[in-house]
């Protein structure tokens, strides 16, 4: 008895957060779901699609029982095995990932609510009306304010201690259940992201309710050297737009160039179009060496934690604006300004700096007293022989390389006057610099890459924020249905195995008239790569979000909007309550909404939760080669596996024995490989005979075009009944179905996994 | 004996069972021929990597052939071998053999039963080892081979660092022959 009053209590607190008396829509089963609350959702879904792991340490080391040797059969002094170390590492590393987030929303708030006060109005434009469908699902609140976005970021918050507490030594003891609780940071990042966003679009006037934003200046060679350079890097722009104004108001905007690396970039670029955008994390260290920026500002969120080392190094002033970074500098927010410039221009002193405004003065006045002194030119090819020289191919810094190639061969090309390797190479390299720090020669490997980058500058298009309730309305229908093939979303970080993949895939599925959708990283490098006409993508394609557009959303936090399109199909075009209603969403997308995320160069830990939160609404993603590095993928065995779905409309149980979508966290090696996943892991079980057969037609050709030639021999899976083969090739795959024995099949209704396992979500709850 | 430190430094290994190192091809050729079922997992390098001209999908053919190995073609590595008018036994990405390979009860690619030697050849050194970490962790009813250039620790049998290719080559050429030679 004692618990049921406690368990009322506790929802009539929600109910009063989520002010649940006001009925734009019926509360849900679920509304600011706790741990164990979807957990059942989970276990149907990890059923499927099991938990792979591949442990990467063979030790525990957590705590002063261990190190704990957890090879074969062994379990460490706790009692826990290598595959729940494994899923308690990933929770780990889901949860930094989501605190990142979370910890930047909160931060951005904070930052605007003192600006504005809490009751600023939520408006994003007249073609959005669900301004927030992750918050309203999740959380159950529609907010309509700077101050009910607290309410969301709170519960957040909350939900990350539980999560993180999980993880000390000698409590769970279940892979399964970790994983559980990893899908639970994964959907609470998706929140954690839309309140950053959101609040960042209201806060700092970003475009929104518009699809065709401005283009921007992308790479290196954008940036004027010849004035006083700004670099911003990292990903929160509270102190970048602050700089901005700062500019614009003593009329100095013309005069200082303002540019940045990672997804600060991206936000400062939505704040204005003059920022320039240099390039992914990958060009980081590579910029920050050619002493082009004059004052360095970072923030938050990859940003390298040699930055004071570097900065000296290249000659550059550092100004850190964030407490998350602080690198052991002196802190002078409440230091005089024109003694903080003073110490920067005359001792080279850096400081952290936590006003924006204080900040923003003092970059821009050390930025114009150091500039006219700097020297800040390319390299010449001459030099970079002269540099390259000493090298004696000792491979030392082809062992550190973490995308694995031999650039010291690059490197002795060029001592022979030959430039192409390293131009080559340039493409693969991910810009940690292992390779020069190894390098027993003291080779300025950076320095020498100056001349194989390219001095092309190119185009990307600013952020443009939430997809658009009216785009929603037109594309619901042919999503579903699978008349437009799919949503591929290629986000995320730089750790590419090759940069140049990322253009060559968005061009790839924009020409085949998929919806492209890129965030963060990836749409700086889809921009870095013109066609025969000298146009990048964005110029290429429509901003719209629709078949064969390119839509870049923003940065890292925009990828709340990607995911948040797919709540709003099931919402806006399905007309199904989301409210509170989180396994109705997940279940419809999982069955209906042929999108897949594309992480190519994932490397972060956000990276790892912005996944499995993907994953948790019914979302796969593919990773690329290095993401083996996060430990766990979610795989199905393919026809082996549990394929059954309730018919909703009959309530029957069905065994359509048909693996869509296949894998939901999955690595491919090779871009040829990624190719043929994209269009089969589009593949839902609702599409019709029509939407079918073209997401066919795209898996065959693209099979065709990739693995030279022929079908791909699991395509009986996907073929229900006859209508479902595409014309093109009806010959073709009839005589290898035949050949196989294939037997036709009903499609199913309305398929949903609600009914095939416990749940309180009611059949009836996914029929609209 | 100390440990052998992997070329690729990602890959060191912070555990305590690592690969047994060989270098005798004869070696090599008698653990495969010992086999009862086993497996060439063909990884994409092999359409990259060539010594003295020859691609190394080459020698993994003839490898297969001399052994009589039934293959998996990983990533786009058919594309090559449909060129070549090889057709391989199997088609599975590598996490997917990988995860097949996991079940003690998975037919094999011939349908006969789970494989119980497993050679990995040109898979891009990181993804493999961590490959074979899955399989050293999660499969004790298989054994785990490499015939790249490189030490991987989380094989069962590995070839060492080899710091010439002419030193792999002829480990390749002599693997062939013995394994032709049926040691
Ligand atoms: S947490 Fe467990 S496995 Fe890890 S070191 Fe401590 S006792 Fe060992
Ligand atoms: S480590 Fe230095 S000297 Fe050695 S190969 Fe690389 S660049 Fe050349
Ligand atoms: S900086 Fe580039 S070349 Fe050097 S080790 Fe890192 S990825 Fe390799």
């Amino acid at each position: 008895m004692a618990e049921k009053k406690e368990i009322t209590r506790k929802l009539e607190e929600i109910h009063e957060k989520i002010r649940a008396e006001i009925p734009w829509e019926p509360v849900g089963p679920t509304p600011m779901p706790e741990i164990p609350d979807l957990r059942q959702w989970d276990m149907r879904l990890l059923k499927t699609y099991a938990p792979f792991y591949a442990p990467f340490c063979d030790l525990c080391c957590f705590c002063t029982y261990g190190k704990c040797d957890l090879t074969e059969t062994r379990r460490g002094a706790c009692g826990i095995d290598i595959a729940t170390q494994q899923a308690r590492f990933v929770l780990l590393a889901c949860l930094m990932g989501c605190s990142a987030h979370t910890a930047h929303a909160g931060h951005i708030l904070e930052f605007l609510i003192e600006r504005y006060g809490p009751d600023k109005k939520i408006d994003l434009g007249g073609s959005i009306n669900i301004e927030a469908p992750h918050i309203r699902t999740v959380v159950g609140l529609k907010p309509e304010t700077l101050g009910d976005l607290v309410i969301a970021i709170e519960y957040v918050f909350k939900e990350i201690t539980h999560l993180l507490d999980s993880t000390a030594m000698g409590q769970e003891g279940s892979c399964l259940d970790y994983e559980s609780k990893a899908l639970h940071a994964g959907m609470l990042d998706h929140v954690g992201m839309e309140v950053a966003d959101i609040a960042q679009i209201v806060g700092f006037n970003y475009p929104t309710s518009v699809a065709d934003t401005p283009l921007i200046d992308l790479g290196w060679a954008a940036v004027d050297k010849s004035k006083p350079v700004i670099l911003f890097v990292g990903h929160n722009p509270a102190t970048s737009t602050v700089v901005i104004d700062y500019l614009r108001e003593n009329n100095l905007y013309d005069q200082v160039e303002v540019c940045g690396v990672c997804c600060t970039a991206l936000e400062t670029s939505r704040y204005s179009a003059k920022a320039k955008v240099v390039g992914p994390f990958s060009r980081q260290l590579f910029f920050i060496r050619s002493g082009i920026a004059d004052v360095i500002m970072t923030d938050e969120q990859c940003i390298r934690t040699d930055m004071p080392v570097e900065a000296s190094k290249a000659g550059s002033a550092l100004i850190a604006t964030l407490d998350k970074a602080m690198y052991g500098l002196e802190d002078a927010t409440e230091m005089d300004t024109e003694e903080i410039v003073k110490q920067m221009v005359e001792d080279k002193k850096h400081f952290a700096i936590l006003d924006p405004r204080k900040a923003a003065e003092v970059a821009a006045k050390v930025a114009m007293e150091i500039a006219p002194q700097r020297r800040k030119e390319w390299l010449s090819e001459g030099e970079a022989k002269e540099l390259a020289s000493k090298c004696n191919v000792c491979g030392m810094c082809e062992q550190v390389c973490p995308n694995l190639f031999n650039i010291g061969a690059g490197i002795a090309e060029v001592a022979k006057g030959k430039f192409d390797l390293l131009r080559e190479q340039f493409n693969l390299c991910v810009g940690c610099g292992k390779c020069e720090a190894e390098c027993p020669r003291k080779i300025p490997i950076f320095k020498i890459m100056q001349v194989a980058a390219s001095k092309e500058s190119w185009k990307v298009r600013a952020g443009r924020g939430s997809i658009m309730d009216t785009e929603i309305r037109t594309v619901g229908a042919p999503i579903t249905l699978g008349t437009i093939p799919g949503v591929v979303a290629i986000v995320g970080c730089s750790n590419f195995p090759d940069i140049r993949d990322i253009a060559e895939m968005v061009d790839e599925f924009a020409k085949r008239k998929y919806i492209v959708v890129v965030s963060g990283c990836s749409a700086m490098v889809a921009g870095m790569w013109k066609d025969a006409d000298g146009k990048t993508v964005y110029e290429k394609y429509p901003p719209a979000f629709d078949m064969g557009g390119v839509v870049n959303v923003g940065s890292c936090v925009a990828n709340a909007h990607i995911t948040g399109a797919a709540i709003k199909i099931a919402n806006i075009f399905a007309a199904l309550p989301l409210r509170g209603n989180y396994e109705v969403m997940a279940d419809y997308v999982l069955n209906r909404v042929g999108a897949v995320g594309v992480a190519w160069g994932a490397y972060s830990q956000k990276a790892a939760s912005i996944a499995t939160g993907c994953n948790r609404l019914g979302i796969p993603v593919i990773l690329g080669p290095h993401s083996s590095k996060y430990r766990r993928l979610y795989l199905s065995r393919k026809e082996e596996d549990d394929w059954r779905v309730m018919d909703a409309r009959k309530k029957e149980i069905v065994d359509t024995g048909e693996p869509s979508p296949e894998h939901l966290a999955y690595v491919c090696e090779t871009k040829e490989k990624a190719m043929v996943m994209i269009p089969k892991l589009c593949i839902r079980k609702n599409d019709t005979p029509q939407g079918r057969a073209i997401k066919l037609n795209h898996y065959i050709s693209l099979h065709k075009k990739y693995m030279g030639g022929g079908l791909p021999e699991d395509i009986y899976l996907f073929v229900r009944r006859d209508p479902d083969i595409p014309l093109v090739y009806k010959k073709e795959v009839r005589a290898y179905l035949q050949e196989i024995g294939w037997k036709p099949k009903e499609p199913v209704g309305l398929p949903t996994l609600i009914g095939t396992y416990p749940s309180k979500v009611p059949v009836d709850a996914v029929i609209h | 004996m100390s440990a052998v430190i992997p070329y690729h430094r990602v890959n060191v290994l912070t555990g305590i069972k690592s690969a047994r190192l060989i270098e005798d091809a004869q070696e090599y050729a008698s653990l495969v021929q010992k086999a009862r079922r086993p497996l060439l997992v063909l990884g994409p390098l092999l359409l990259k990597w060539s010594l003295d001209g020859k691609l190394l999908i080459e020698y993994a053919l003839e490898i297969a052939k001399a052994a009589n190995i039934p293959t998996c073609a990983t990533a786009h590595v058919r594309a090559k071998m449909a060129e070549l008018g090889v057709k391989p036994d199997s088609f599975y990405d590598v996490v997917e053999i990988i995860n097949a390979l996991k079940d003690p009860n998975w037919r094999g690619v011939k349908k006969e039963g789970n494989h119980d030697l497993v050679l990995f050849f040109g898979i891009r050194s990181d993804l493999g080892e961590q490959g074979l970490s899955v399989l050293k962790h999660f499969a004790p009813h298989l054994k785990t081979m490499t015939l790249c250039k490189f030490y991987y620790p989380h094989a069962n049998y590995s070839l060492p660092n080899f710091r010439k290719d002419e030193q792999w080559k002829a480990f390749l050429e002599s693997l062939i022959d013995n394994l032709k030679k049926g040691v």
